[in-house]
């Protein structure tokens, strides 16, 4: 749309293209509409009409969501006239709405409570009984619906119908009875169901990872990267205040990369940041090594095959952000006097160019990109270990260092494949996960995962993009930048 | 009681002396000793833990968390209560209810009482009346003792059966949903146990 108009909103002009709706000027000027069932992402439905806007010369209030800005038109949305219409229209949608806010996993950041402290407080004139309706139903592998907390705003009916195209909700029956469900013997199974719990103004919809897991009040925000494929999601995490327990992950709104959604896949990036989960210190022989001694443990091995870089293979995967293998490759250069052998180690099942269509790439590595880019930049050669070992066996290296991964479920055959490693004589491991391998090898070292980091990863389209750190989980913990500066040092 | 009016003043009460206000103090508590001795007056001394001192029912001591009619717990683990905590010293985990239109429970419901300053903001945030700060107002014990109180502690100790009895049943009026609305899907608690 090449074609604009202009319009004055609050006595604000703005210049949008035409077709542009009001709620999508509101947006670009930063005033705030309150809206249901208006989402960005979705087509327009109009029914919440909570969205209401004086405009000059209308008779009525409009919808903002619905209604298409014209040349010259005069918006106004603070006024007393307009701030009643949306009191009234919140009445109406707490009028059947439970009182379930301390049972609801919503609480906290539910849009009913926030509207009704920011444009409700009214004492309520209901006089009927709230119409009961069924609750907690179990409509899919990672949803529960509550019936009577939904406010009929339809975006979880439209996410069905327009992105993942699965309509696997419907609203039925009439008036107040309206209640949202799924079609008889049909769930909502799909990889993006979580995202309509996200969607869900209300805590109509609630997911079984999170459910009565942790109250929202106690967590904190960091805004970071999905790991989980090359898609590279922006995400939020939401980690408890204490610092020590990851709860889930949520999209962050950005067109260029994942528009405002994300995969189930993607949500299960906390799992494995957890202390339960986590290798807490260094392990050398099977026994725990202090982390003062790490890098003194690790020069010693270095050092016996100082000027032989030939005689190291280094193993990396693409799960690393840039600034470590940049880290990694320098000072092993500099310690080893020149680049060891380097071999990629991808998983031997992946479907490296696969695409769902929606968001969720074959390529299960956050950074396969980057560190193309990295080794290119270094003009250094890696081989691929794909399922086929045998060019790291023909190496004969003395050393191997391996850099395991930290999504170890984006390889198939993860525990064999590991279990080749130990085989090995003299292997350095970095990992990030507890497992009954990191025992054999001659020595393991813990590295920091994705939410502890700053760094780069660079998606398939080559959209470099920052992940931003949170505290660590093991205060002690050294990064590999560390490690390796101690042993500059 | 008698009071003995003592000037700040340094110069006024070195005019009238230290001692012979001492001595008017003395003389004071050697009366109402005296007095109480000879049982002319009742003794305001309490023979703890013989006798107890009757504190007012609204007296906000130990906590205790109150029952539904049916004999649950009525603690729906919303956290507002430790989120309220200023000493932060309660600590829920939540879990799965039977589906009776109140699916959550708290799993564990623990109050650190040495942490506890007894301000009673627990009991005015929770939006259930599940948790009340009783008339138990002697809680001296040894190091040894277990100063965490636990759900089951702070449900069916004896003293609050004693001391608030019924009382401790809450009627606020229920939230249960009729037969008719509850879930005829499959039940989605991974714990299907008995709830409570």
């Amino acid at each position: 749309m090449s074609e604009t108009v202009t319009l004055t909103i609050d006595g604000k002009e703005v210049t949008v293209p035409k077709g542009t709706s009001i709620i999508e000027a509101t947006e670009i000027l930063g005033v705030e509409i309150p809206r249901f069932c208006w989402h960005p992402g979705l087509s327009v439905a109009g029914v919440c009409r909570f969205c209401m806007v004086k405009i000059e010369g209308m008779p009525k209030l409009q919808i903002a969501c619905n209604t298409a800005c014209t040349e010259g038109m005069k918006v106004i949305t603070v006024s007393d006239e307009v701030k009643d219409a949306h009191k009234w229209a919140l009445e109406f949608h707490l009028i059947n709405h439970p009182l379930d806010c301390p049972i609801c996993d919503q609480a906290g950041e539910c849009e009913l409570q926030n509207y009704y402290m920011k444009v409700g407080r009214y004492s309520s004139q209901m006089d009927e009984d709230k119409v009961l309706k069924p609750k907690a139903l179990d409509v899919g592998d990672n949803l529960v619906l509550d019936t009577e907390r939904c406010i009929l705003c339809s975006r979880c009916v439209r996410f069905e119908d327009e992105v993942t195209k699965t309509s696997s909700l419907g609203i039925f029956n009439r008036g107040d009875h309206s209640v949202i469900g799924t079609f008889p013997n049909r769930k909502v199974q799909h990889n993006y169901s979580y995202n309509i719990v996200d969607i869900c103004p209300v805590g109509a919809f609630t997911a079984k990872d999170f459910r009565f897991k942790c109250r929202v009040w106690f967590l904190n925000e960091t805004k970071t990267i999905c790991p989980g494929c090359s898609t590279g999601c922006n995400v939020t995490l939401y980690e408890h205040k204490n610092q020590r327990q990851y709860y889930r992950l949520k999209p962050r709104k950005n067109l260029e990369v994942n528009g405002h959604w994300m995969c189930d896949e993607g949500r299960t990036m906390y799992e494995h940041l957890n202390a339960t989960n986590r290798l807490a210190a260094p392990i050398m022989q099977g026994k725990h090594l202090s982390w003062n001694l790490l890098s003194k443990e690790l020069k010693q091995k270095l050092e016996k095959v100082k000027g032989n870089a030939a005689k190291v293979a280094l193993v990396l995967t693409p799960q690393y952000t840039n600034e470590e293998y940049e880290n990694i490759l320098s000072s092993l250069n500099s310690i080893l006097g020149g680049l060891p052998n380097i071999f990629v180690w991808r998983d031997s099942k992946e479907k490296f160019d696969d695409f769902d269509g929606i968001l969720m790439r074959g390529d299960r590595n956050a950074n396969s990109k980057g560190l193309a880019q990295t080794l290119e930049k270094k003009s250094a050669q890696a081989i691929p270990l794909s399922g086929d070992f045998s060019p790291l066996a023909s190496a004969n290296a003395e050393l191997v260092i391996v850099f395991g991964p930290e999504i170890e479920k984006a390889y198939s055959q993860f525990a064999t494949e590991v279990s080749r490693f130990a085989e090995m004589t003299n292997v350095v491991y970095f990992g990030t996960t507890l497992n009954p391998i990191a025992k054999k090898f001659s020595l393991t070292i813990p590295t920091k995962v994705f939410a502890e980091k700053n760094g780069t990863f660079v998606n398939f389209k080559g959209i470099p993009q920052k992940l931003k750190a949170n505290p660590l989980v093991f205060p002690a913990m050294k990064g590999i930048e560390d490690i390796f500066a101690e042993m500059k040092a | 009681m008698g009071y003995i009016n003592v000037s700040k003043d340094p110069e006024k009460s070195l005019k009238n002396g230290y001692l012979s206000t001492t001595l008017l103090g003395l003389g004071q508590t050697i009366s109402v000793f005296a007095k109480q001795l000879f049982k002319l007056e009742e003794s305001v001394t309490i023979q703890w833990p013989e006798v107890e001192y009757k504190y007012s029912e609204r007296f906000k001591g130990a906590h205790f968390l109150t029952k539904r009619p049916d004999g649950q717990v009525r603690c729906t683990a919303c956290f507002l209560c430790a989120t309220n905590c200023p000493a932060q010293c309660i600590n829920i985990v939540a879990g799965q209810a039977k589906d009776n239109g109140i699916e959550k429970y708290p799993v564990r419901f623990e109050i650190d009482i040495l942490r506890c300053v007894f301000c009673g903001f627990c009991e005015e945030a929770c939006p259930v009346d599940a948790i009340r700060l009783g008339p138990e107002y002697s809680m001296a014990g040894l190091p040894e003792q277990k100063w965490v109180y636990t759900k089951d502690y702070l449900l069916n100790r004896d003293e609050i059966k004693k001391q608030v009895g019924a009382k401790q049943v809450s009627k606020k009026e229920e939230n249960t949903k009729d037969a008719s609305v509850l879930s005829s899907l499959p039940n989605i608690h991974r714990h299907s146990g008995e709830g409570h």
